[in-house]
């Protein structure tokens, strides 16, 4: 489903990703975890080409994009809109449309990008917004949201897509700790469902409970990767060790 | 004892503070005249003269050989009349219809500058005795023919100089393409331009300018001659008295006539000048414009109408050129970015004045041709539309990256993420520079008026100049600007809080 190989990113001069390998079946959950800047959010940002690697190549489904260099032919920027449109991504500070509602922020995707029809958008938008709790604010502008709406409300934006893997980046890091769990629900019967996800978060719970697999990131490397039992339980890895025994005191 | 020498002491005070303010007030009237003026002159031995040098020629100009000096057959005849007085000559530039007021605020004694004698001129200066006579003299292209007489040039576009004479014969002559002038070469630009068929002006003008020049021609004889005179403030009856006798001697020792032949203006007319016999000028009553306004309201109004007009198309203009020059600013490929970089900080860089020369009687050289109207809308819409483009870049780079991000992500390329999500949040952020800058716009409108165009603040003027009555035409031409700017402003508050509001 996911194949990362041998990806590399810098900014100018500082390497932060050092040849990241990443397979991922359909369906699994990934849980990134690792001390700040350690390059899993640049990971992330990479998948969606939000970031262009320096080298490498990504494949998501049945598309594939080379690092190197922006894409500049047409076909090379089709091809990132492929892989755009396959994994949804959730940021930590939500970026919802403030001069849209609610509803309109989840039909954007659909309606600009697809060409979709603009009752069977707002069907699918109303339906979204119900399973992620919010079908009463679906005329509500995003600034009258508290921000766990606002998140729930961007989960809901990114599903619209149909996207076969979803991407999320510290999603609950902005949020006052009363309102995550609302977000955390909604992400783990996301998962329960089948969702393909990657998952990068502090929230050590959540990756205990909802995680197929937990991937240590350390200094731009894959520093150990197991289940969440032999990561939180038994890790291998002296530098996993420590940030966990840091984050455990939190 | 003590008491006593208190009183004196206030006594004192008192007479002390009356004197200071009878010398204060004596200083003043100098300043405004009264007999002093001549007094003022000889006192401080210069005689201020006021003129207007551009275009000037071959009245008062730049030397070509030293354009650090002044010459013509005025400055000549400036020289000679101090030297009478026993003082030098300063000339005070000013341009040529704003002379009057600019006489009546004490700018300089005396206006010494081609202003005819005529009744209306005698209203609010008094004026010497002549120093030259002139006519009026029709000037065509080459190949013009059969425009000879005032008669003949009744459905054609006509030239003259504001406040002229010949803007005043040819307005009774009911010209119906008069165009106005503020300067004596423009109008001859645009005949060569092929903009007007005709320029009527002063003669002297006309063979300084129009003769030597191979696709011109004077056309038809000289008409409606008449005096040149020097204007000084009402009440300057010693400055004025010493001034006729020094007109008088300069003509019978044919002073006169030296120095116009140097200049080529000599002609037979000129010898009548001995001769001249003052007539006694009725004096009419001061007009109040604010009390006849139903006369000068309606032609105040058509004169908003065009500023209006102009206003709202350029600012059209402004805004989606504006849009395009931001965007190639700052998404454009490379050489397109630096086009629109250097567009931008060009025009933010010179003048407006110097572009609306340019587009009006610059590219007329390279075979473009713009009526004055549209050569205005070009020029405001232009130049505001490197301020609007400012604008939009600030408002598109308010917007948070993330918005860019989040568009991008969800599958939008770059240009759907610009206009469905960054543009939509950026235009409601420039709502209120916009406006301002339209009611800027609105108002900076007037400086069309240097490319002919009439519109509110040069129909001010031209009234102002007819009827002198500066404070009610001012009064009631800032009140039509305030009452068609204020709802601009109210509107955009609005707007701006409602779409505030849906921002939330």
């Amino acid at each position: 489903m996911i194949a990362v190989e041998r990806l590399v990113k810098s900014y100018r001069a500082t390497r932060v990703l050092h040849g990241i390998d990443h397979a991922q079946a359909r369906g699994e959950t990934v849980v990134l975890i690792g001390p700040s800047g350690c390059g899993k959010s640049t990971f992330l940002r990479c998948l969606n080409q939000l970031e262009i690697a320096d080298s490498g190549r990504i494949t998501i489904g049945d598309i594939t994009v080379e690092g190197g260099h922006a894409p500049r032919t047409r076909e090379e920027r089709e091809r990132q809109g492929q892989l755009r449109r396959r994994a949804g991504m959730v940021f930590q500070q939500f970026n919802l449309f403030p001069h849209l509602t609610v509803l309109q922020n989840v039909t954007a995707g659909p309606t600009i990008v697809k060409g979709a029809n603009r009752a069977e958008a707002e069907a699918t938008a109303r339906e979204l917004l119900a399973k992620v709790g919010l079908a009463d604010k679906a005329g509500a502008h995003p600034g009258q949201l508290s921000g766990g709406q606002q998140q729930r409300v961007a989960i809901a934006r990114a599903l619209a897509m149909q996207p076969e893997v979803m991407l999320f980046d510290e999603p609950t890091s902005a949020l006052d700790p009363e309102l995550r769990d609302e977000v955390l629900g909604v992400m783990r019967r996301l998962a329960e469902e089948g969702m393909t996800m990657i998952v990068v978060t502090h929230e050590m719970q959540f990756a205990r409970d909802v995680a197929d697999r937990v991937v240590f990131f350390d200094r731009g490397l894959v520093a150990e990767a197991g289940t969440p039992e032999q990561i939180f339980l038994a890790p291998q890895n002296e530098r996993t060790r420590e940030f966990l025994r840091k984050t455990s005191t939190r | 004892m003590s008491t006593v020498s208190g009183l004196g002491r206030r006594m004192l005070r008192t007479l002390f503070t009356a004197t200071a303010l009878a010398t204060l007030l004596a200083g003043a009237a100098s300043a405004w005249g009264a007999e002093d003026t001549l007094a003022a002159i000889k006192a401080r031995g210069v005689l201020k003269w006021g003129a207007d040098a551009e275009g000037g020629a071959p009245f008062v100009f730049p030397d070509p050989q030293q354009p650090e000096k002044l010459i013509g057959f005025e400055t000549e005849l400036a020289v000679t009349l101090a030297a009478k007085l026993g003082v030098k000559a300063e000339m005070v530039q000013n341009q040529w219809d704003q002379l009057t007021p600019a006489l009546l605020r004490g700018n300089f004694d005396l206006i010494l500058n081609g202003l005819e004698l005529t009744p209306e001129n005698q209203q609010r200066i008094a004026m010497s005795r002549p120093y030259f006579v002139y006519a009026q003299q029709i000037v065509t292209r080459k190949e013009t023919a059969g425009l000879t007489r005032l008669e003949d040039l009744k459905d054609k576009a006509v030239g003259v100089l504001s406040s002229s004479v010949a803007q005043r014969l040819a307005e009774e002559a009911g010209i119906a393409g008069l165009k106005i002038y503020p300067g004596n070469v423009e109008s001859f630009r645009d005949l060569k331009a092929l903009r007007i068929e005709a320029v009527v002006l002063d003669l002297p003008i006309a063979i300084h300018y129009a003769k030597p020049d191979a696709t011109l021609k004077l056309a038809g004889p000289a008409f409606a001659p008449g005096y040149y005179a020097i204007g000084v403030r009402k009440g300057d009856a010693a400055l004025l008295a010493a001034l006729n006798q020094a007109i008088e001697q300069l003509a019978a020792d044919q002073t006169l006539q030296r120095i116009y032949e140097k200049y080529g203006v000599w002609d037979e007319r000129q010898s009548g000048l001995k001769d001249f016999q003052a007539e006694v000028v009725e004096q009419k009553a001061a007009i109040s414009t604010l009390r006849e306004w139903p006369k000068y309201l309606p032609l105040l109004l058509r004169g908003a109408l065009t500023t209006v007009e102009l206003s709202v198309l350029a600012m059209a203009l402004a805004v989606v050129a504006g849009l395009g020059l931001a965007l190639a600013r700052l998404f454009g490929v490379a050489p397109l970015r630096w086009l629109a970089t250097a567009y931008i900080e060009v025009i933010r860089g010179t003048p407006l004045l110097i572009q609306l020369f340019l587009i009006y009687y610059g590219l007329p050289e390279v075979g473009i041709r713009l009526n004055a109207f549209a050569a205005a809308v070009l020029g405001l819409g232009l130049n505001y539309a490197a301020n609007e483009a400012e604008n939009y870049r600030a408002g598109i780079q308010a917007i948070p990256h993330g918005q860019m991000e989040a568009a991008l992500a969800l599958g939008l390329n770059r240009w759907q993420a610009l206009r469905h999500v960054v543009l939509p949040q950026a235009l409601r952020l420039v709502i209120p520079p916009v406006t301002n800058d339209f009611i800027a716009l609105f108002k900076d409108s007037s400086i069309v008026s240097v490319i002919t165009m009439v519109e509110l603040t040069k129909v001010y003027g031209m009234l102002a100049m007819s009827t002198y009555d500066y404070i009610g035409l001012g009064v009631m031409t800032a009140g039509i600007y305030f009452a068609l700017s204020y709802p601009a402003s109210i509107f955009a508050s609005r707007l701006e809080k409602k779409l505030g509001h849906d921002c939330r």
